[in-house]
């Protein structure tokens, strides 16, 4: 048999087949690349628009096109046109690879967060651990890009981000525990179906309030930005970055924002479940901003705590109050009353 | 239908290459970041081989507790020792060191390769287990393994209270 060369016609037919099969949409279009894109740039627009309205700021007049929606474009243009300035002696190979690691890091666990039925790239039995596993690297690139700046403030924001987010794992953890009981699954897509009577903010509650307590220092959220405190430390662990590689740090930023926001979703708000004609990952969305909002207003609203009041309310207080939760989740399920729900 | 398939055999001889690479990096490199670092990529490849077992939930806490704790705990350490203290420690390599690790190196792989000889036939025969979800391993420890699963937990809090009483001695 002779094998002909493919005519154009098959290439075409080929790669139409490709680019609407759904790995491909799901990868590129939307639980994916340009859906997180997109994202990131509503979301820089939408924070300075929310902190502007707390805070009574009316601001410029003209600022890029109805609401200033224009302005990420302009930043986004401007920031890759600047020069990118590396600190002397600053470590090269790890001042330019982390920053990139961190953006893979950030995009890598919406594989496994469902947007919808149908939406979601990756159906991994084990995608609450995977998304815990690639937050948990954070804390070492951080470190290791404020190494490379070669420079103190960056030092000292690294190892502030290090204390701070190692501290925070470990209640988050503990608290998405509960919900894996009530859902007897680490499954995201299981979670989500588990919640198709019942939320899951209501049996835990308490879980909620750590869990969102714990992101909010994970994601160095005021009040718990002290890696990043301007007054301090100039701009915290990412004070050298300039041009490009502040905004990849940027984007990998507002993408875990987010990531964590989705998380909160899929976890205690009940993943895509809504009522209504409005398909689900618009459902999935709406709750996502909205927990988004309740994680920017906070920057609005209150002063920065200090150290050891962080490390203190961490360790002695989220992991204690979580620790305790588990037992109730445990008293909760065998006591029967979550049956109702179709819950264990 | 997968778009691309990849065979078994390239997969293995990647993550291979990936973790033994990686660890002689570690041990080797003159800048003690860049052998955290390339500890931190072995222990991904060795995550890598889990997967590739079929053992998912193995891999993402290889993953979560030895390259998220383990690596940043080896980074804050190189980090907060001083140089000069740090230089003191590292000893330089001395004559032979190098041939004799070779040597021993040598002898694993032929005490490994006879092992693998001997036992080769039966290997494959072993069952695989099936689709085994993470809710599974629960009753296996729970009920099957219950007071290697206690002894262990001693063990951890042991270890925790041995930590928490050598911190109160350096005050």
């Amino acid at each position: 048999m002779v094998l002909l060369p493919p005519t154009p016609a098959e290439i075409v037919a080929l790669i139409i087949a490709i680019v609407t099969s759904h790995t491909f949409v799901t990868i590129v279009f939307f639980p994916g690349f340009i859906h997180l894109a997109l994202i990131v740039i509503i979301l820089t627009w939408y924070e300075r628009k929310l902190l502007a309205r707390i805070q009574l700021r009316i601001g410029p007049l003209y600022a890029g096109g109805p609401g200033g929606i224009l302005q990420p474009m302009a930043d986004g243009v401007k920031l890759i046109f600047k020069e990118v300035m590396i600190p002397y002696k600053a470590n090269k190979p790890l001042f330019l690879g982390v920053p990139l690691m961190l953006v893979f890091l950030a995009a890598l666990p919406f594989a496994v967060i469902p947007f919808g039925q149908n939406w979601v790239i990756a159906n991994l039995d084990v995608g609450l651990i995977f998304v815990f596993a690639m937050t948990s690297l954070f804390p070492s690139m951080i470190l290791l890009f404020a190494w490379a700046s070669n420079s103190k403030y960056p030092f000292l924001g690294g190892l502030r981000s290090l204390f701070q987010q190692v501290a925070y794992e470990i209640p988050m953890w503990i608290s998405a525990l509960s919900v894996v009981m009530l859902a007897g699954s680490l499954n995201l897509m299981d979670i989500v179906y588990a919640q198709s009577k019942m939320w899951f903010i209501i049996p835990a509650l308490l879980s909620f309030i750590v869990f969102f307590i714990a992101i909010l220092a994970e994601l160095e959220r005021l009040p718990f930005d002290l890696p990043e405190a301007e007054p301090e430390l100039v701009a915290g662990w990412f004070t050298e970055s300039s041009g490009a590689i502040f905004m990849v740090i940027f984007m990998a930023l507002y993408m875990k924002l987010y990531l964590m926001a989705s998380l909160v979703t899929t976890l205690f708000l009940g993943g895509w479940w809504g009522p209504g004609p409005l398909p689900q990952p618009v459902w999935f969305i709406i709750k996502t901003l909205i927990v988004a909002t309740f994680i920017i207003i906070p920057r609005g609203v209150y002063p920065r705590l200090r150290v050891d009041l962080l490390i203190k309310l961490g360790w002695t207080r989220l992991l204690i109050i979580a620790i305790a939760n588990v037992f109730l989740t445990i008293l909760l399920i065998n006591s029967g009353i979550l049956s109702s729900w179709g819950l264990p | 239908m997968a778009l691309i398939s990849i065979p078994p055999d390239i997969t293995f001889i990647v993550l291979a290459v990936v973790t033994i690479i990686g660890s002689i990096i570690a041990l080797q490199a003159k800048e003690l970041i860049y052998g955290a670092v390339a500890l931190a990529v072995s222990f991904i490849g060795i995550a890598g081989f889990f997967v590739f077992l079929d053992a998912p939930y193995l891999a993402m806490l290889q993953i979560a507790i030895y390259v998220g704790a383990i690596v940043v705990l080896i980074l804050f350490t190189i980090m907060l020792v001083r140089r000069e203290v740090m230089d003191e420690l590292t000893d330089t390599p001395e004559h032979g060191e190098g041939t004799a690790g070779l040597w021993l190196a040598g002898l694993l792989a032929v005490a490994i390769a006879g092992v693998a000889a001997l036992a080769g036939p039966d290997l494959p025969t072993q069952p695989k287990p099936a689709d085994l979800r993470v809710s599974d391993l629960g009753p296996v420890l729970a009920i099957q393994y219950p007071i290697p699963l206690i002894i262990l937990a001693l063990l951890m809090s042991a270890a925790l209270l041995g930590a928490l009483v050598l911190a109160k001695l350096e005050r």
